[in-house]
This record gives C-alpha cells, structure tokens and sequence, in this order.
C-alpha cells in the first residue's frame, strides 16, 4: 500500500462552548490513502465537522484556546502543535476544505476571479480551466461575476474549483451538497470521484446520508459522540455492520424503496454531551445488547468479525445483532386516505413573474417567469408533495398558497384564511426572547382569553408534537434543533389549520431527525385531517410524507401522480432524471 | 449611475425649496421685527416703516416667499441685515475658511479612525483606550473645544487658538490659505494656516473618528465570523490579509453611513467650534447672524449646509455601492 496522506493517531480534542469544556472527539485513529474517498457519518454533534477543522488546523477559539492531544499527520508534516505560521502553509498547500454553505462562503465583495487568484497562484488560464473542470460551462461569466449573481450550485461549484486549484493533497469535503438540489448534488458527487481519481487527491467526505456517503465514498468512518464506533470498507460494514450504532444508523436511513405506510424506524435519542461517564461505551444508553461492563470499561477498537475494518464494541463477536434497534410503534398508519373531501387549497392557472435586473436605465425590466399556469387542488386529509430542482418555482407555489406573496394571474382559494408554514430553519423561526409557551400561546391569543385554557393547549399541542409539555417556559436556545422544529409544529396546530404549508422542513437535518420530523407530520396530518402541501427536493421524503406527488419544472407542473407510483414505468423525462439523482445505498449494494 | 444621479439631483431641490421655505416662516413666527433690526433701534417709525415697504415686508407671507424665489432664481439672496453686505457676496467671503476647516477636520478623523483601527487590530485592546473612546464619545463638543484651547493654547501656548492667520497683510486667490501660501510662493503662510488649523479641526475631528472607529471595529468583529472568512483562513492567507482584504471592505457599509452622520454633526458642531476659536466661516457667520435675527443671512448658510448635506449623502451611497457590488444605486 502507498503511504497514507492522512495519519491520524489517538485525535483527542476538547472544547469550551457557552463555557463549558467538552470533549467533543475522543481518541480517533484513522489513515488516508491518495485518491482514496473516506466518507465520515454521524450524526450531528457527533464530532464530524470538528474533525476537518482540527485536520486543518482551524478549530474555533472561542475565549479559550482548544485542547487537542494525539497526532494528525498530513504529508509528513505534524499539524498538532504546530505555529502558525506552518499551518498557514499546510493549508494553502496541502489541504483544503469545500464548505457546508455554499451561500456564505464566498466574498460577496469580490469578484470571483479575484478570490480563484488568491486562493491560489495561478494565472487566467489555470483560473478558467479550474471552472470549467468544476463543471461550469461558462466560465468567463462566473469569473466575473460576483458571488450574489450565482446560485447555490454554482457558488458550491466555485468552491470546488478553488480547492481544485490549489492541487491539495488532502481536500475534506463537509456536507457540501446539502443545501444543494439532488440534480446538482449528483453532479458534484460525480465531481468529487474524478477528483479523486484523476489527480489521486485523498478525500474526506462529511455527511449524515448514508445515501450519500455510498455514492462517493470507498471506506466509511462512523462517529458516535465524538468517538469511532466503526470503520470499513463501505460496502462491507453497510452489508453487515459490526457495531449496534452503525446498525440502527443503516436501518434508520430511508430512500425510494422505503415502506411508506407505517412510520420510519428512528433511533430512541440523540446523544448529548455529559450522559456517560469517559470510562464506559459512549453508546450504553441506547444500545440494546449492552451488558454491566459496558457502561465501566471503554470498548477498544479490534478487528471486526465480518469484515476487514475495526470496530469499537465489546459484543459484536458474540451475537447477531438485532436487524432494527428502533422505536416502540412501527404499526402500520391508520385512516384511510382521503381523495374526495372538501378542497383546502385549490391553485388554477397561476402565474407569477419576477423583475430581473435591468442593465440600462431605458430598458423596461424584463420579467423572469417563475410560475407558469400551475393547477393544484388539495383536499382536506390529504397531503401533496411539491418537488423539484432548485429554481423551479416550488418555493414560490408555497408562497402563494401562504399568501405571502399575490400570484400575477389565476385563482387561489384557500379554505384556511391563515394557513400555518413551517420552514426550513427551525431554529431561526422562533423568536429567541420569547419562551416556547408564549410564542404558541400567541396564536390563539384574540380567541382564547383565559390564561389557564391557552397554557392547557399549549400543553397539548406541545404533547401532540412529542414535547415534554413542561419545555413551555424554556427558551428556544435551551432546546436542541430537534425540539426547536417540534416546537414550531406545536405552534402551527395548537389551533389547527385546515392546511399545513412545510417549505423544506428537513433539508437540513440528519437522518434520524428527518425521520422523526417526517413520522410527526404524518402523524398529525392524519390525527388532525389537515391538508398538507410539502415542498421539497428529496423525492423520498415526498414519497413517505405525501399521498399525491407534483413535480415541478420551470414553474409549470410537468407530471402528478400517486406517491405509490412513483417507481413507475410510465413516469415522464423530468421524473425520471429526479429519481436517478437520487443517491442510493441499496443501489450500490446491488451493484 | 446616470438616472441615480438626476433623481438625487431633484431631491436637492426638492430639499433646499423646503428648507428655504420653513427658514422663511421664522420670519412670521419669531418676535423680532427685521424692518426695525436694519433700521436700527433709534430709528424713527416713518423710516422703519419705508425699509418695510422696500424690502416688501408687507405682503404676505406667500407673496414675500414668491418674490423671494424669483430672486434666489436670478442668484439674489438677499443683504444681510447685519452686514449690509449682499447674503452671496458674504457667503462666498466665509464659505472657503469652513470648507477649509471641514475639508481637514475630516481628513484628520480619517486619519485618526484608521490609526485607531490599526491598533485595536494589533491586539491592543485595551481597557483604557475603550475608556478612553467612551470619554471623548460623551464629551459635550463645547468643552472639547475650550479643553483644547486651554491647553494648547492658553497653557502650553503650542498652538494659535484664534483667527485663521496671524499675518494682517495676507490676501489669499481661491480662500483656501493653507493652498494660497504654496500658491504665492509663502511656504510659512501656510504652515501657519496649518496651526491655526489644527486645534478646531481636532476638536471637529475626535468625536468624528471615535464614531467611524466604534461602528468600523463593531461590524468588523460581526465580519470576521463570517463563513468566507473561514473560507480565507482555509485558503491558507495571512490574518493580516484576510482583514484588509476580506473584512475592511466587507465591514464597510456602517462606517461609511456612519462618516456621513457625523459630517452632518458636523455643520453643528461648527458653530460651536468655530465661535470657540474665533474662526471667520460660515458657522460663525451663522452664529452672529442669529443674534440680529438676520434672516438672509441665516437662510443662505442654511442653503449652502443643506447642500452640502445632500452632496455628502450621494457620496456617501456611490462610496457604499461601491464598496459592496450587493447595493445597485
């Protein structure tokens, strides 16, 4: 084997947040090889994205400086402990990151030609080159241009690019697709493996999609709480993993194929910093095989039974591990879908149009269609999924249903003179001074007077959404993101609407969450007999949540159909080219 | 660029009519009788009562206004009561020396604002600069200006704290003296406008540059946070380039808003500063002016700073728009 460009040995690193020191990774060990794709999963919090900024010597210093113990070699060259002035250099030369947020990573005051050519050495050529390898055909437009003028793949691409400059030997790639559509993401995974391929670039992707991780990666660390549970090749530890938490992680995970009429399998809770001792296995808590000494002697990583890779766990050998570690209720959804009930949101012949930016002041502003003549009707009890790539019209569509914003042309008649939105950031949709009970109790503060009748709905309603009804005086910074987007689904039914608008409520979630948030809006839906409309790029969330299934392209409907006929033979160009976007593990396996 | 530039130029005069307008209602509204301010206070009431009739104090209030247009029009603005002079022929008397006075003060805060940042960013965060930053934020601009003046002058008699120049003889071409010294060939002319400058440029100048350096260093810590910045460390660039290439210009917007308040502040503030130092300008003009209710002549400063005001506003949106390609003029 050649020598690995990455040796990381015994990583320890702790860190202060809100003043409190956590050791958010705990001796991690692991190699890199040139041109080698090793996928990190977790979920959040688990030490992932700490990971790569510890690798290139950025980890945030916020009033105290961090610990890091261990060794992390990258090229020879030891980044622990090193000035940094020698750091500075690793990373303009040896290592480079692709960002999570595509939207602010980049200058929004300089042009990208600019920040290509400081980024790295190079000339015009080098620069145009770089663009048109990341996989934009224009690139003397974007080259120009500046960051606000692109969208979000395009600004992921210059990224990319900007990495790719700099030939580094090492890049580590932190959820860079996202905030990306499942059109863009497939091509900027295709990226990646050239990448690593054709230059022998080694590669660190960080994900929370398995789905993902199976499209690009060739090894797969899991990280649990800060610690390596698993590593292997992917294929191997997905066929058969060795620990219980990479177990329940490749169970929980959900794609096209996923039974649609019960709930998804989720895991029981997320790990918290604090819960077990530094002696025991992080995973004791939820794990469903442990024994006593699991909880007072830390599992050292061995070799695995089934597969080539190590493995952190004292029982694997010893027996197969339970197929689904999982949730109590995995009982089949109850109700009968509802087809002809009275119509929530009917949408006929809508247009919408939006001025674009006029170059010359004689100009009369040209009109960007965004919408073009699009029919919808929703019946109450019935839920319909809007997908799409980006940038065709499907957040506009939810807008207007809103009545956020007036469609230029067409009808909407909404049954619910106030439809409830929920959208994509939780956390920022909640008003941070304001307790969870205030800002659910405000909703029906013109109808319901008495404060004890508004704290025993809001109870309620917080129940509904699987909260402690108790968290109604905490607030929102005292509640994970899980509980915060709880939270704004408790405020959206504490009086409930007759139609439920969701704008991306889990694009950026890990898949546990996403699971649980899909399995309560199922839930509620179905509890309530609201109208739901989901808006979303993942067409396998769109296939559990939904009943019915529009697919938008350049703001016109192009197909509806039965969400249990998405896999279908007779689905249209557009459907198909979403479907196999989509990223699949079981598809690799079968492979 | 073009259409922003006509709208803003009709927004001037939309702006001045207004304000001439409100100056000119004073008129109506305050107890002093203009007529009998440029009579004199012996004047028979016969004679008063001609100056009325010639300046057309009689007519009402709209139809004096007319009058009053139609002769800004034609370029008349009016004689000062005090001064007997023409409202032009003073203002273009005292509007070099402010223009001069505001010209330096605002260089000297520039200066200052991008010391001050300089050492702030080379980790002197001091408590006792911050202190020191609230003290000369709170300090009212008149004891400013007596502080400097007694020190500097009184005191320590380092610096002239009155007039412009000490030389009786000198008569400058274009007003500027600092520039006229150079121009006439008399170097120690203009470094002696340049001591007369500096104690009322400072006392303009400080509160100036501690307001650009307060509302700079605030969005520059916002700045530094952001996620490109991350994207620059990870670039490998030096924290010294990051800052001056990726921050200052980023963390440029509210210090620049701020730079056009504070020389807004400053039209004020002239009038403080130079009644303090005895500087012949338009704020001291002004401040004479009000004392015989000379009406003209305060309209016309008002007109001048009222321009000055709105030619500073569009530099300060190009300078904006310039500084972040996001904000389209």
């Amino acid at each position: 084997m050649v020598d690995p460009v990455l040796t990381v040995a015994r990583l320890g690193v702790v860190l202060a947040r809100n003043g409190e020191r956590h050791r958010v990774l705990d001796e991690i060990s692991f190699a890199v090889a040139p041109g080698e794709i090793l996928a990190v999963v977790g979920e959040s919090g688990a030490g992932k994205s700490t990971l790569g900024a510890a690798i290139q010597g950025l980890l945030p210093n916020d009033g105290s400086a961090p610990e890091v113990s261990g060794s992390i070699r990258l090229a020879g060259l030891e980044i622990v402990g090193s000035p940094p002035q020698l750091l500075r250099s690793a990373r303009r030369s040896l290592v480079r990151a692709v960002p999570q947020d595509p939207m602010g990573a980049l200058n929004p005051t300089m042009t990208i030609r600019r920040q290509l050519h400081e980024s790295a050495d190079g000339d015009e050529a080098l620069i145009l080159d770089s663009l048109r390898r990341a996989g934009l055909s224009d690139e003397r437009r974007i080259a120009r241009a500046h960051p606000h003028r692109l969208s979000g793949g395009e600004r992921q691409r210059v990224l990319i690019a900007m990495a790719m400059m700099a030939r580094p030997k090492l890049l580590i790639a932190d959820e860079p697709t996202t905030a990306l559509d499942v059109t863009t993401q497939a091509q900027l995974l295709q990226i990646v493996r050239d990448l690593a391929r054709e230059e022998q670039t080694a590669i660190i992707y960080i994900t929370h999609d398995l789905n993902v991780a199976a499209a690009v990666a060739d090894r797969v660390m899991v990280l649990f709480g800060g610690r390596m549970a698993e590593i292997g090749t992917l294929r191997q530890v997905a066929r058969s993993p060795q620990h219980p938490y990479s177990a329940s992680l490749f169970a929980a995970r959900y794609d096209l194929n996923t039974d649609r009429s019960r709930p998804l399998p989720t895991q029981r809770a997320a790990f918290r910093h604090g819960e077990t001792s530094d002696r025991g296995c992080g995973y004791v808590l939820h794990c469903q095989i442990a024994r006593t000494d699991c909880s007072s002697i830390r599992p050292r990583e061995r070799r695995a039974r089934a597969h080539s890779g190590l493995v952190a766990c004292h029982r694997s050998d010893e027996m197969p591990l339970p197929t689904l570690p999982v949730a109590a209720s995995r009982e089949a959804w109850t109700g009968e879908e509802v087809t002809d009930g009275p119509v929530a949101l009917q949408l006929m012949d809508v247009h919408k149009h939006f001025p674009a930016n006029r170059q010359r002041v004689w100009e009369s502003p040209r009109l960007i269609p965004a919408l073009r003549g699009v029919n919808l009707s929703i019946s109450l009890g019935q839920s319909v999924a809007v997908v799409g790539e980006s940038g065709s019209g499907k957040s506009t569509l939810l807008k207007i249903a809103a009545g956020l914003i007036a469609a230029d042309s067409g009808r909407v008649s909404c049954l619910d003179p106030r439809p409830q939105v929920i959208f994509q950031d939780p956390v920022s949709a909640l008003t941070p001074w304001l307790s969870i009970g205030d800002q659910i109790g405000e909703r029906m503060r013109p109808r319901v007077t008495s404060a004890a009748e508004r704290r025993r709905r809001v109870g309620e309603a917080l129940q509904h959404a699987g909260l402690d009804p108790s968290l109604m005086h905490a607030l929102p910074s005292e509640l994970s993101v899980g509980q915060c987007q709880r939270a704004i689904v408790a405020r959206a039914v504490v009086v409930p609407p007759k139609l439920l608008l969701c704008d991306e409520p889990i694009s950026a979630m890990d898949v546990p969450l996403a699971a649980a948030t899909l399995n309560l809006l199922n839930d509620l839906r179905r509890r309530l007999g609201l109208a739901m409309l989901f808006v979303t790029h993942d067409l396998a969330a769109a296939r559990i949540v939904a009943d019915r299934i529009v697919v938008l392209n350049k703001g016109a409907v192009v197909e509806e159909f039965e969400a249990d006929m998405l896999q279908s033979p007779f689905r249209g160009a557009v459907t198909r080219a979403l479907i196999e976007a989509c990223p699949s593990l079981d598809a690799m396996l079968a492979r | 660029m073009a259409l922003y530039l006509a709208k803003r130029a009709c927004g001037l005069a939309i702006v001045l009519m207004v304000m001439s307008f409100i100056v000119f209602l004073l008129q109506s509204v305050i107890p002093s009788d203009p007529a009998r301010a440029m009579a004199g206070p012996y004047a028979p009431s016969s004679t008063i009562e001609t100056v009325r009739e010639e300046f057309g104090l009689n007519d009402p209030i709209a139809v004096q206004y007319g009058h009053f247009l139609v002769r800004v029009s034609a370029g008349d603005l009016g004689k000062s009561v005090r001064t007997r002079q023409p409202v032009g022929d003073d203002l273009l008397r005292y509007l070099p020396a402010t223009l001069e006075l505001i010209l330096v003060s605002t260089i000297l805060a520039m200066g200052l604002a991008f010391s001050l940042i300089l050492l702030l960013l080379s980790g002197a965060r001091s408590q006792v600069l911050r202190h020191v930053f609230i003290a000369l934020g709170s300090t009212p601009i008149i004891l400013l200006a007596v502080l400097l003046a007694y020190v500097f002058w009184f005191s320590l008699a380092w610096l002239p704290g009155s007039g412009r120049l000490q030389f009786r003889d000198f008569v400058g071409t274009t007003g500027f003296y600092v520039i006229d010294g150079l121009l006439a060939g008399r170097p120690n002319v203009s470094v002696d406008a340049l001591a007369h400058l500096t104690l009322p440029a400072m006392a303009l100048a400080l509160p100036f540059a501690v307001a650009v350096v307060r509302s700079l260093a605030g969005s520059l810590h916002d700045v530094m946070r952001q996620p490109y910045i991350r994207t620059a460390r990870g670039n490998g660039l030096s924290e010294a380039a990051i800052v001056l290439r990726h921050g200052i210009r980023n963390a440029a917007s509210a210090p620049l808003a701020m730079t056009g308040l504070q020389i807004r502040l400053l039209f004020g503030n002239l009038l403080v500063v130079e009644t303090v130092f005895g500087w012949p300008g338009l704020g001291l003009y002004m401040t004479q002016s009000f004392a015989t209710a000379d009406l003209p002549a305060i309209l016309g400063v008002s007109m001048v700073f009222g321009t000055i005001y709105i030619l500073v506003s569009i530099a300060v949106e190009i300078a904006q728009s310039l500084a972040d390609p996001r904000i389209e003029l």
